[in-house]
């Protein structure tokens, strides 16, 4: 599905991700484990194609230089230089750290504004499918997104990215700052999402814990490095990865 | 396998490294290079009146100087404070009025009436601005906007300070030399005060405001005292600006709240680089003089105007100053990753 190989990132001089290939199957899910920056976002800002925008944008205000090199095979083609927004017509869609759902607009403008590439029937139909998997949001429809909890807010915006149709999400930390039944929730989500839409899903996070009995690929990160990678066993197996990324 | 091998880097050079703080002092070369753009600067502005071939030009002189006051105090309200200020007209009006009549009825010489008029046209601008400044968003920008077309309105109305005629018979300067050093000497001190300012305690915490107000007001500060302050140091630099001006013109007129004044140190704000206080001041001392050039266009002049400002926000929307900052202090090379 998603090759990316010997990616490297530098934000001016700073090196932000060294040398990092992972990959994405059909149907798989992939998990991402790093502690704080360790390059996590910046690995989901390189495979959306958003550091392309940050990194013109910078050139244009005459900040720091963004160099991204590496190889990039999406379903067999290369993809990298690509602008976001092509990257999402193909599929790929990132559900962006911090939610970042539409404050002011309420809970159903949200969904139809992710919705805006799909057409129409595919819309509806994904935001029955929305409403399935989070009945919470069904009772919101008129609620202002700013006004929503910490985790209705993340259910508002992965559905916001499933209603653009992806055939790849990227999670960027879904379970950050949620207590422990709403991480129950997502995660259980983010499995029917896979197993009922088919939809493949790369998710990073910071404690493994929750994510994990999910995930049948995962790698994990340690100051831009991809330092380990394994199936779900041989991490649960490892006494290292276990102390640091599951608290064991 | 790699398409691309080598990226540009992007280094500090290393007297600047050295050059920080007190090392400076270690050798002349690592003071010269801190001191020379600086030396360039002063010496550039105060060598022009010299330079300049006519009395024409040395009259543009100061007229870039008044618009200079303008563009620093848009720059340090807008990229310091968070406040965007379409005042400059506003400060100007109020700075040569208050002039104008100090110096027509109460008899007082220009020496006095530019400080006076300074110090209490702030007063007079911050006061009337005190109400908007406790909210967020483009409300300041509103009211500072319209500040100058009321007031224009109602002298004109009603026919008071001379109505549409203005005051007539203000004292100019002692001489043209007197009136070009004047401006330029304020404009050097104005300047690097306001440079000083902005890394002080009161500068931070300005900028803080500009951050994130709400924790400003957590840290137990009150924002809208804050802001103030700063809107009294912008408006005393405008209205310097229009004291000046009226003595320049010896004539105060409804034409002194015209939106020239807002308008143009916001676009000499974008050429030189916003944020940078020298910057706005570079693109004042480029855009006047090219409009004035510009003259011999007649009617198009404005057309040629545009697009030398769109060109530069095209090809160089960060500024002159930004630019040539980070060529003076950064080199960059080839490597191989």
């Amino acid at each position: 599905m998603l090759e990316a190989r010997a990616l490297m990132v530098f934000y001016e001089n700073m090196l932000a991700l060294n040398n990092v290939s992972i990959a994405c199957g059909e149907d798989q899910i992939v998990g991402v484990f790093g502690a704080n920056s360790a390059g996590k976002s910046t690995l989901m800002y390189t495979l959306s194609g958003i550091i392309e925008d940050i990194k013109k944008k910078e050139e244009m205000a005459g900040g720091e230089r963004i160099t991204v090199m590496g190889t990039l095979l999406y379903r067999g083609r290369d993809i990298m230089g690509l602008s976001p927004s092509r990257r999402a017509k193909a599929g790929i869609i990132l559900c962006p750290e911090r939610r970042r759902i539409f404050t002011e607009s309420s809970v159903i403008e949200n969904l139809r504004i992710g919705g805006y590439l799909a057409s129409g029937s595919q819309a509806r139909e994904t935001l029955e499918y929305v409403f399935k998997i989070f009945p919470a949001l069904a009772r919101l429809k008129k609620r202002v997104g700013g006004f929503l909890s910490g985790g209705e807010q993340q259910m508002l915006a992965i559905g916001r990215s499933l209603m653009a149709q992806p055939r790849l999400l990227l999670l960027d930390e879904p379970l950050m700052g949620l207590s422990p039944l709403i991480q129950a929730t997502l995660v259980r989500a983010t499995r029917e999402i896979r197993d009922e839409r088919g939809i493949s899903i790369i998710v990073t996070e910071q404690y493994a814990r929750p994510v994990l009995p999910i995930v049948n690929h995962a790698f994990i990160l340690e100051n831009g490095s991809a330092v380990l990678e394994g199936t779900r066993e041989d991490l649960m197996n490892n006494p290292d990865v276990r102390s640091a990324y599951f608290g064991v | 396998m790699m398409a691309q091998t080598r990226r540009k880097e992007r280094l500090d050079r290393g007297i600047r490294v050295r050059t920080d703080g007190l090392y400076a002092l270690m050798s002349w070369r690592e003071l010269s290079y801190l001191t020379l753009p600086r030396v360039v600067l002063i010496f550039g502005v105060l060598a022009l009146p010299f330079v300049m071939p006519s009395m024409y030009w040395q009259r543009v002189i100061s007229i870039v100087c008044i618009y200079s006051f303008l563009a620093i105090s848009f720059d340090l309200l807008a990229h310091f404070v968070g406040l965007v200020s379409l005042g400059g007209a506003f400060f100007v009006g109020v700075g040569s009025y208050l002039a104008a009549i100090l110096n027509t009825s109460l008899g007082l010489p220009v020496a006095l009436t530019i400080p006076i008029s300074t110090v209490l046209g702030a007063t007079i601008c911050t006061a009337l601005l005190l109400p908007c400044l406790p909210l967020r968003g483009v409300y300041f920008a509103i009211v500072t906007l319209m500040y100058p077309l009321a007031l224009a309105r109602v002298i004109e109305a009603l026919n008071i300070l001379g109505g549409t005629d203005g005051i007539m018979g203000v004292a100019s300067f002692p001489s043209r030399w007197v009136e070009q050093y004047f401006m330029i000497g304020a404009l050097l001190l104005f300047l690097f005060a306001i440079r000083r300012l902005v890394n002080l305690d009161l500068g931070l915490v300005l900028r803080a405001v500009k951050d994130n107000d709400q924790a400003v007001r957590a840290s137990g500060m009150n924002v809208t005292f804050y802001k103030a302050i700063a809107v009294f140091i912008a408006s005393a630099m405008g209205c310097l600006a229009g004291a000046s001006l009226v003595h320049i013109y010896m004539w105060a007129g409804i034409s002194q709240f015209a939106l020239d004044f807002s308008i143009l140190p916001i676009a000499a704000t974008v050429i030189g680089g916003a944020g940078t206080l020298t910057g706005p001041l570079l693109g004042c001392f480029i855009l006047v003089p090219i409009s004035e050039l510009l003259r011999a266009f007649g009617t198009l002049r404005i057309v040629f105007y545009s697009l030398i400002l769109v060109g530069f926000i095209v090809f160089r929307s960060e500024g002159i100053m930004v630019y040539a900052q980070r060529k003076y202090h950064q080199f960059e090379r080839w490597v191989k990753v």
